[in-house]
């Protein structure tokens, strides 16, 4: 084989070195060679032994540290491509370097290759506490700090890592200390440690730590503090206070820190301590000394001026930490709020004033979190919302971040209204935002509802004062359609799921009009009752609320209880609800269960109905639709060149994206799309680098080549392995192809002038028919380009066109917005050989055929797809088998089957590796055909990736 | 070598920044301001006692200005130009651009309005201009070989900064204004811990202690909804740079978040060019407004459009900032005229208001109307709302600077005397770091670290190199008093790293001071190691230890034969045994040994060690002599008084 040429100098080298044992130090270069020859996978195992024996040499013989350096870095890479090899290195390296060597950093070297060829055969390094802790004690600072951070790998023994490490504490160098801190954090288990004056002396030393000089070494100590401090508090119940009050004080004294990563450990570390004396947590939000903390004899029989200074280091932290310059540590406090105010509840109303004021961060994650916080404060029942807060609340349901009003709604849901007034304000607020944000509605029905059945009271109020407003105009014609009478409906039925028997002052009347909404509002209450029981429900109210109320056999301590048949339900409800899906209506006849549910999550109910989550497909398409918007916003990046950021931002998008895409299986069509059409983005902006103005024409034309090649597969994959494409989406495909050959046109450099005319003007007219066919405004670009195409075609054919009109062509394109509608499957394939791999090869016989068994899926193919299975060898000569779907299953959306591919061109070699794959004829008329014997007639897309399949003579392997 | 720190301005008052520091050799003019409250030579700092000849350039060696406000740069031109100080004045870039044109507006508005005498020209201004070097934040300048300067964010106004100086061993901070808490668009001050020999720094508020901003913002933000919804006007009188962006910066992200349409609009002029100076000058903003720039810059205000005199009478509600602040004339005082009849319609008022101008009346009290002039009566109907958004740090924000930089020593200035003298005593009783506030003229002499640059041999830097930690603990009787040290608690183990320590300094004549490695130095002497020892001979009464001898030699007590004599340590023994728990006791034969301490019969008649000659009853008594080394002195005594049968403590 001709790989073997450039080996050849090495292996002289290799055996120059062997012959002549005198020269034990092995060049730069050998050493380069070597390498190169250990990570090829094809180098001959008689090479790698005596690589082998030639490192082994070295390592004996060598006095050189660089070259002891580099040839152990060889045996570990060695070690890590062959692993037959690793348990020789092994030993090797033990016997000899470990202990011969008198260098430590040589020792630490060693100890590395050591355990990382144990940790890949998952046994035990077995080197004993004393020589670590010699080697620890050796003079270099960074084998030192490497010895300590990799300590966790060679199972020393934990009393013996916590003295080393409580001994480092001390050392002269910050990295030192800080890695030595870390080590404490681990350590910090009850499991490890029992004995008081160890966590003591642990805890205390920390907290000398925390005036160190340098930013990181006070931040690990804050972590050791808390993770020792939280030992202490919990090691005697009797000292539990004292402690927990002292590593309060202690953290609290590190919320003024000027270094921001300082202050976030702080504040997170505040929000794991579970008790702590009230005057303390008071005297938090206070930056004025509160006399109480003075006074209190907490701080133990400590003098006073200590008691003095600590409450003056408490004094108005977390206030400190709510108007932190940096988010991070806003965040935090308002995140260690949420334990802190189950401490106390006064502390936990006073903390809620300021979070109020919080609503008003100008980061998002900072109200999203201080809106968590309140979420958590009202499961917990210590939400006490005033009228003084209601301006800033409710004006957190207009805002324009959707997931800031919908967290406000999630509390609004649970939350307490001390009066009348209130309760006003926030139905108010709740229908403003109805009339903003119509496509919020079913969850503000939803917290209308619940708003009403926890305030009955207020909410029949309200509606006896409303009720004229709701009246259907005198024509007689059901004006409901209006936002703000569709909420005070919702807010109406649900008064006689309430606790009292205001129910009964609900006009029945109102109950039949709601009828008219139900499809809109079962949708809202998913969580509480399906909709035939919505339907019975309000059809017994419209009859006689006394009745239901009496009926419905309203508990006081469990007002949301149970199942109450109701009799006698009309069919009729299909015909009303048709505007929703189906998926409500669960067929029974006659009768239904009015199943009233206890509070539940509506994700929760809503997947027992669908099988999976509805609130999160709305919110998977919304959100993919949030960020395809944001794509289109970067395209002024990209025409400005700012393509570092460019890339920067759409790996940001790639990286949500692919969340969603493990989150529910119902849209992985859409992900892949929306995926495929960021890889496009961004080669198109890799493309635009070549046209920028300051670009300079000698970059190499072929790089561009290059990237216009990539974009063009990439369109051509998007435009042919997605079904369900809607015409304006096909357009926008199109649209970015014409792009693509404008581009390609508009460069003088480039080649295949010819070629790329064409197929812009045969997409060109396909992108014109489409146009006739639908009601789709053409861009810009699209009716330039069209009719600069038409012009070219006109003119004396085979003329190559002038790349200064296509140029200018460019001045008019801009990207539009994708939008998905969840409705695009992916077509893609799975492709398995089984149990075939390097290993286990599959026969052949020389000079017959061999079938090679592959279990195949294919997603989203129909019958008319030609499907070809494509195998190469390393020679590149190929064969095409078709696919003739018709035999294997009926579904287009997923057909499994098992398919024996045969294979003929079987090459005399004892064994060969092939290359297979699966790939479908594009039906593009841009595409050309290609004249191939045997094989397909249009350029092949490709849905799966290259297996390998490794096959051997028979009785080879 | 003494901090000598001549404080020429803002002692014991707010007003005309100066102090002169000498440290090392150098002296440096921290600021350079002037006291708007004069028209005087008051007006300007006591240059004359830096040099009594005027030979300034010799007695400075260099200028520091921390900001552009005219109470610490006011009276730069007048020094640089008329006095003719001709060395290097340092202050951060932003300071350098915007100083002028501040400057440039004191002169005019002196000269041109009030009809004063010059006290420096646009020329001189631009002379001066020409002297200043610009830094950067944390860049370290070497002023010369020996002094270097270092600024650091201070908040308070775009490109204030604190300074770090530093002359050999001796470092100190001077802070100038600054503020700990950060706002819309200017950022926390922010400092390394340094070790410092003395921290300058003002102390406008030492006594007010303020609330969260957040509250005051909530309520800025709800009286000009309120008010805009109610379709009235919102007058907003600020001066241009500072405060007008922070309160924009707020009503941009409030109308953003709110969806609000109601235009606001920024009367022409400074405003409009000071947003251009933030535009460029963004590092030097907040965090937040940083980091949004890739994507938006801040001060590129979406809502905000130039506003139009005609625009005064338009119908429909409005946001508008006008200058000057103090509605002292202007702009803001026309609108204000034409606004203020109307109960719908608001005005905001920035937190200080100089007296007799309109803001200052409006602010004491609300009045129904307003003396314009002799002639002219205006009815005020509108709604007030008094902002206090301060750029200057509290007294809660002074005192965590000291703490978190734990100087050793702290002078107060740009305060009002009675308040500095609370601050002074705050910081030493909590923080126990000496303070000082010095009137106008004073010196003020603190000491200073010194450090002499020594040698070191190789043995000792090979020890210091490899790690020497041990861990000592706490013997039990130390339990009541110290565990609780200085109010610290102290944990019984404890570890220890003296490598550093054990080097023991050796000055020779003529030669360098070296640190050596001990065993070295005893080498150098060629002396052996010796070792301090106690030693104390006493009586023990041999009542005492009747209780623990056995019958048989009582007997014979009376008459001390030898080797009754050799009985007692066995007895001694036990006693200790029994008394002293832990510990590792052994006996030897002719001596008891616990640690060091060793204790064995005296047979000498005069003991060098022995103190009490003769015991009460001679006969029954029999002298033991022990020795130890100090470090078990606490042991030595426990053991000689369950000996003696006393109690511990009562010696």
């Amino acid at each position: 084989m001709d790989r073997d040429l450039p080996n050849s100098s090495c292996e002289q080298s290799i055996r120059s070195s062997s012959e002549n044992p005198a020269e034990d130090s092995l060049s730069p270069e050998t050493l380069a060679s070597l390498r190169s020859l250990v990570i090829t996978p094809s180098t001959p195992d008689t090479t790698i032994s005596s690589i082998f024996q030639t490192l082994t040499r070295s390592l004996q013989l060598s006095r050189d540290p660089l070259v002891l350096h580099h040839t152990l870095k060889l045996l570990s890479d060695l070690a890590s491509y062959r692993p037959s090899l690793s348990s020789s290195v092994s030993e090797l390296v033990r016997s000899h370097a470990l202990l011969s060597s008198d260098s430590t950093r040589l020792a630490a070297e060693s100890l590395d290759v050591l355990a990382s060829i144990a940790e890949r055969e998952g046994t035990p390094v077995d080197l004993d506490d004393r020589s670590f802790v010699s080697l620890c004690f050796g003079p270099s600072v960074s084998v030192r700090s490497w010895l300590l951070r990799n300590a966790e790998r060679f199972r020393i023994g934990p009393h013996v890592l916590l003295t080393t490490f409580l001994g480092f504490t001390r050392d002269p160098y910050p990295y030192v200390r800080k890695t030595a801190l870390d080590g404490l954090v681990g350590l910090s288990k009850p499991s490890v440690v029992e004995d008081l004056d160890m966590i003591q002396a642990c805890y205390c030393r920390a907290v000398e730590l925390l005036l160190d000089t340098e930013d990181y070494v006070r931040s690990a100590a804050v972590r050791a503090v808390s993770a020792w401090g939280l030992m202490l508090v919990a090691f005697n119940l009797k000292t539990k206070l004292y402690w927990s009050d002292n590593l309060f004080v202690k953290l609290c004294s590190m919320g003024r820190d000027m270094s921001m990563e300082v202050r976030v450990e702080a504040f997170d570390a505040l929000g794991k301590i579970e008790i702590v004396s009230v005057d303390i947590l008071l005297q938090t939000l206070s930056k004025r000394v509160l006399g109480t903390t003075k006074e209190m004899g907490s701080f133990g029989q400590c003098p006073a001026a200590e008691v003095e200074r600590s409450a003056s280091s408490v004094a108005g932290v977390l206030v400190h930490g709510l108007e932190d310059e940096f988010y991070e540590v806003r965040k935090s406090t308002c995140h260690s709020l949420r334990t802190l105010t189950i401490i106390s509840a006064e502390f936990s109303e006073k903390a809620l004033n300021l979070l109020m004021d919080v609503l008003n961060d100008d980061s998002m994650f900072v109200r999203l979190q201080a809106l968590e916080t309140m979420l958590h404060m009202a499961t917990y029942g210590l939400l006490k919302v005033q009228g003084t807060h209601m301006h800033m609340f409710l004006g957190s349901l207009m805002d324009g971040n959707m997931s800031i009003s919908s967290a406000t709604r999630k509390i609004l849901k649970l939350v307490k209204l001390p009066n009348l007034e209130t309760f006003k304000l926030s139905v108010d607020g709740l229908i403003d935002n109805l009339e903003r944000h119509p496509q919020d509605e079913a969850d503000i029905f939803s917290v209308l509802f619940h708003i009403g059945r926890n305030h009955g009271k207020y909410g029949v109020s309200i509606i006896n004062e409303v009720f004229e407003e709701m009246e259907p105009p005198s024509e007689g014609k059901l004006g409901f359609d209006t936002a703000r009478v569709a909420a005070l409906l919702v807010l109406a039925i649900s008064a006689p799921l309430s606790h009292g028997q205001h129910a009964c002052n609900i006009p029945p009347i109102i109950f039949s009009y709601a009828v008219t909404l139900l499809g809109r509002i079962s949708v809202a209450l998913t969580d509480v009752m399906n909709q035939d029981t919505l339907l019975a429900y309000l059809s017994q109210c419209s009859r006689s609320t006394r009745f239901s109320a009496m009926e419905f056999n309203l508990r006081e301590d469990k007002p949301h209880l149970p199942a109450v048949t109701i009799a006698s339900l009309s069919h009729s409800s299909n015909e009303i609800n048709s505007t929703v899906g189906s998926p409500f209506q669960q067929g029974e006849d006659g009768a239904a269960n009015l199943q009233y549910q206890a509070i539940r999550e509506p994700m929760e109910v809503a997947s027992l109905h669908f099988g999976y989550p509805l609130e999160v497909q709305d919110e998977v398409i919304r959100s993919m639709n949030l960020i395809l918007a944001k794509v289109k916003d970067i395209w002024p990046l990209i025409q400005s060149g700012f393509t570092n950021e460019v890339l920067r931002v759409l790996r940001s998008f790639k990286e949500e994206l692919a969340t969603f895409a493990s989150g529910s299986l119902r849209f992985v069509g859409d992900v892949a799309f929306a995926l495929q059409y960021l890889q496009v983005v961004k080669q198109l902006a890799k493309v635009w680098e070549h046209f920028l103005p300051a670009r300079k024409l000698c970059s190499g034309m072929g790089e561009l080549d290059i990237a216009l090649g990539k974009l063009e597969t990439s369109l051509r994959e998007m435009r042919s392995r997605f079904t369900g494409l809607s015409l304006k989406q096909e357009l926008q495909i199109l649209e970015l192809l014409l792009l693509t050959f404008t581009l390609r046109l508009s460069k003088v450099e480039s080649c295949c002038q010819v070629a790329s005319l064409k197929k812009l003007s045969t997409t060109a007219s396909h992108v014109e028919s489409i146009l006739k066919l639908g009601s789709i405004e053409p861009s810009n670009f699209m009716s330039e380009v069209s009719k600069l195409s038409y012009l070219t075609r006109t003119s004396s054919f085979g003329a190559p066109c002038d790349p200064f009109l296509f140029k200018e062509l460019l001045k008019y394109f801009s990207l539009e917005q994708f939008v998905v509608f969840g409705t695009i499957g992916h077509i893609k394939a799975e492709l398995v050989v089984p149990d075939n791999d390097a290993e286990n090869h599959l026969p052949f016989v020389p000079r017959l055929p061999v079938g090679i068994p592959c279990e195949i899926t294919l997603h989203n193919i129909c019958s008319e797809n030609k499907v070809w299975v494509r195998m190469t060898m390393d020679d590149e000569s190929t064969q095409f088998v078709f696919l003739d779907l018709d035999h294997f299953g009926s579904s287009d959306e997923v057909r499994k089957f098992t398919y024996v591919v045969p294979f003929y061109r079987i090459p005399s070699a004892l064994s060969f590796i092939l290359r297979i794959c699966i790939g479908m004829e594009c039906s593009f008329e841009d595409v050309p055909s290609v004249k191939r014997y045997g094989g397909p007639d249009r350029e092949l897309t490709y849905l799966c990736q290259e297996k390998e399949v490794h096959l051997s003579m028979v009785g080879e392997h | 070598m003494a901090i000598e720190c001549l404080v020429l301005g803002a002692g014991q008052q707010v007003g005309k920044s100066c102090v002169v520091v000498s440290m090392n050799g150098k002296r440096i003019m921290f600021d350079c301001g002037m006291d708007m409250a004069y028209h005087d030579h008051r007006r300007h700092p006591d240059f004359s006692r830096i040099s009594e000849y005027g030979d300034f350039d010799k007695a400075l060696t260099c200028i520091v200005i921390t900001h552009f406000h005219l109470d610490h740069i006011g009276a730069l031109p007048y020094f640089t130009e008329v006095c003719g100080y001709r060395g290097p004045i340092y202050m951060t870039y932003p300071t350098k651009a915007l100083a002028p044109s501040m400057l440039e507006d004191y002169r005019k508005v002196m000269v041109e309005r009030r009809g004063e005498e010059e006290q420096f020209t646009s020329e001189h201004i631009v002379e001066c201009m020409k002297k200043v070097i610009a830094v950067d934040v944390k860049q370290t300048v070497q002023v010369d070989k020996d002094l270097m300067i270092r600024a650091y964010y201070a908040g308070h106004v775009l490109g204030a900064a604190m300074f770090y100086t530093k002359v050999g061993d001796s470092a100190i901070v001077y802070t100038g204004d600054y503020n700990m808490t950060p706002d819309r668009h200017l950022g926390a001050a922010q400092i390394d811990r340094l070790q410092l020999d003395l921290l300058i720094t003002e102390s406008t508020y030492a006594t007010t202690i303020r609330d969260s901003k957040y509250g005051r913002e909530a309520e800025f933000l709800k009286a000009v909804h309120k008010c805009v919804l109610g379709g009235g006007k919102v007058l907003i009188p600020t001066f241009a740079l500072g405060r007008a962006q922070e309160l924009c910066i707020l009503l941009e992200d409030y109308w953003e978040r709110m969806n609000l349409k109601i235009p606001i609009y920024f009367s022409s002029g400074l405003t409009m060019q000071a947003n251009m100076y933030y535009k460029m000058l963004i590092s030097w903003t907040s965090q937040k407004v940083k980091e949004t720039y890739s994507t938006r810059n801040a001060f590129d205000f979406k809502h905000v459009l130039n506003f139009d005199r005609s625009m005064i009478s338009a119908p429909g509600p409005c946001v508008l900032f006008a200058t000057p602040g103090w509605i002292s004339g202007g702009f803001s005082l026309e609108v204000f005229k034409q606004w203020a009849p109307s109960e719908m319609n608001l005005i905001t008022l920035p937190g200080y208001c100089a007296a007799g101008t309109i803001g200052h009346k409006l602010m004491s009290g609300k009045p129904s109307k307003i003396d314009l002039d002799k002639d002219t009566q205006l009815d005020v109907r509108c709604q007030i709302h008094q902002l206090s958004f301060s750029p200057h740090t509290d007294a809660k924000g002074i005192m965590d600077l000291v703490k978190f930089l734990s100087p050793k020593h702290v002078i107060l200035v740009h305060g009002e005397k009675p308040k500095m003298a609370t601050l002074k005593g705050r910081i030493y009783s909590e923080l126990g770091i000496r303070c000082d506030d010095p009137a106008n003229n004073e010196t003020v002499c603190i000491p200073s670290t010194h450090h002499v640059e020594v040698g070191a041999s190789n043995t000792f830097i090979r020890s210091s190199l490899n790690p020497n930690f041990n861990f000592s603990k706490m013997s039990s009787e130390d339990e009541s008093d110290s565990r609780l040290k200085d109010g610290k608690f102290m944990p019984w183990l404890q570890v220890k790293d003296e490598r550093a320590a054990e080097g023991i300094l050796v000055e020779e004549k003529g030669k360098r001071a070296k640190i050596v490695h001990l065993d070295e130095f005893l080498l150098m002497l060629g002396e052996k190691k010796h070792d301090i020892r106690f030693a104390y001979c006493f009586p023990i009464n041999t009542d005492n230890l009747e209780d623990t001898k056995s019958t048989d030699v009582s007997s014979s007590s009376n008459a001390l034969s030898v080797s009754g004599r050799s009985s007692w340590l066995p007895m001694l023994y036990i006693k200790l045994s029994d008394e002293l728990s832990g510990g590792n006791i052994q006996y030897f034969g002719e001596q008891i040994q616990v640690e060091s301490f060793s204790v064995s019969l005296c047979l000498k008649d005069r003991c060098p060690y022995r103190i009490v000659d003769s015991p009460p009853n001679k006969c029954e008594a029999v002298f033991f002599c022990c020795a130890w080394s100090i470090a078990d002195e606490k042991l030595a005594w426990k053991i000689i008084s369950i000996l003696e049968n006393r109690n511990y403590g009562t010696l």
